[in-house]
């Protein structure tokens, strides 16, 4: 059985649940300018039909003063952006998901024409929201009553791609701080190409010998400029010189190899003293 | 617990690749629910009260990442245009990687959190707040709308 085929049964092996909501696949879409179209596969596992609307607007992953991982918005971007919120379609913008069905959105892409190669991107809003849930332990006698409905919205990456794309990602000011059992890493990381660097990050923290006292794996996906912060669990390391080693890469499990551009591995080291 | 429960059922769906990728799936599982309110008397729900807190599952990709936003209403709305206070305070909010409710990372519902999927690739999110009726407050329904935005990355 294909995957696609497997998928849809499994969806609807799914139990009937009072719950509200929608699965989406994929969760990122990569759209080629040769066919300049799309498809979003919804499903609504619950016993109600689900209202959705669809809707795109420009925006990426940033970080935070604090090296947090953020989507930054942009408002109104503008002709120099790389923004293809303006220009992708999405049919229908509204429907309704009957329960235990499915529905498909197809994405429509119309670019400029003189658009150079390259990669642009939006983020496709699927809004979800179904009949107001039931509010337990509101007496019939209530003199107030009140009820929340609850609206779910989903955000998925849209990527354009025409002509030759290449990417690729520049480390630099690698620094670490101890900070209670952690270990804070934190470095500056530069997109290059014109295409987004969708990799892994990946840091260990390693003794005199080389041993490997601690690590961690993140994903990471570099838009422009970001300065994401990591923490290395250290617990009490006994004084002394270790190394921190950071490397980038493309490697990805959530997302298709054929999908994945890919890049020269990046890595820089730094030296970590624990007075 | 319907929040195990549901997520148990979507991670079949989510271990599964579509189009070669991996399926995302946000469900709102039981509402916010203050019941009986009483003119002048704010209700508290706490984020671990499992009959009475919002309760959100997600399902994504195990090992990536994805921000977590509430748009909350600040009043809600009932007969005649009257409102009815309701506040969120710092830790209203929780997260939890093993979808239990006991074991939950208190947020702020006003700020965004980074989640990271766990190997099965679910999560829970739960929520907490308090209804503030004035002691002349109208009888009637108030209604308003909780929205939970998820954005995934890459």
């Amino acid at each position: 059985m294909k995957p696609t085929g497997l998928w849809v049964a499994l969806l609807l092996g799914a139990v009937r649940l009072g719950a509200q909501g929608v699965v989406i696949a994929p969760h990122a879409v990569f759209i080629d300018a040769r066919t300049r179209s799309s498809a979003v596969l919804l499903y609504n596992p619950n016993t109600e039909p689900v209202e959705v609307a669809v809707s795109f607007f420009f925006g990426y992953p940033a970080t935070d003063s604090a090296g947090s991982i953020i989507v930054r918005t942009v408002e109104h971007p503008d002709s120099t952006s790389l923004s293809a919120a303006g220009w992708i379609q999405a049919f229908p913008r509204r429907l309704t998901v009957p329960p235990l069905d499915r529905q498909t959105i197809r994405l429509l892409a119309s670019p400029p024409p003189s658009l150079p190669d390259g990669e642009y991107w939006a983020r496709l809003v699927i809004s979800a929201k179904g009949g107001q849930l039931p509010v337990t332990g509101a007496a019939d006698t209530a003199r107030v009553k009140v009820g929340l409905t609850l609206e779910v919205r989903t955000i998925i990456g849209v990527f354009y791609r025409k002509g030759a794309v290449h990417t690729g990602v520049t480390l630099s000011g690698l620094r670490t701080a101890v900070v209670g059992d952690s270990l804070a890493v934190r470095a500056r990381l530069t997109q290059q190409g014109n295409a987004a660097y969708i990799g892994s990050a990946h840091a260990e923290l390693v003794d005199s010998t080389g041993k490997t006292l601690s690590q961690m794996k993140a994903p990471i996906g570099v838009y422009y400029t970001m300065e994401p912060r990591y923490a290395l669990l250290i617990g009490a390391l006994a004084p002394g010189r270790y190394r921190l080693r950071l490397d980038l890469s493309t490697g990805r499990d959530d997302l298709a190899p054929e999908l994945v551009l890919p890049s020269t591995p990046v890595r820089d080291s730094v030296e970590v003293r624990v007075p | 617990m319907k929040t195990r429960w549901y997520s148990l059922a979507l991670t079949v769906v989510v271990a599964t690749p579509v189009f070669g990728q991996r399926p995302i799936a946000v469900t709102g599982v039981q509402s916010l629910s203050f019941g009986t309110l009483l003119p002048g008397v704010p209700t508290i729900v706490v984020r671990t009260d499992a009959a009475q807190s919002g309760q959100f599952t997600i399902i994504g990709p195990h090992g990536t990442q994805a921000q977590v936003t509430f748009t909350l209403p600040a009043v809600l709305t009932g007969p005649g245009g009257a409102t009815l206070p309701l506040t969120f305070g710092g830790s209203d909010a929780g997260y939890s990687q093993s979808q239990n409710i006991g074991s939950q990372i208190g947020f702020d519902p006003k700020q965004s959190f980074l989640i990271t999927f766990s190997q099965q690739g679910s999560g829970s999110v739960f929520l907490g707040g308090t209804a503030r009726p004035a002691p002349t407050q109208r009888a009637g329904a108030y209604t308003a709308i909780i929205t939970l935005n998820v954005a995934s990355f890459p």
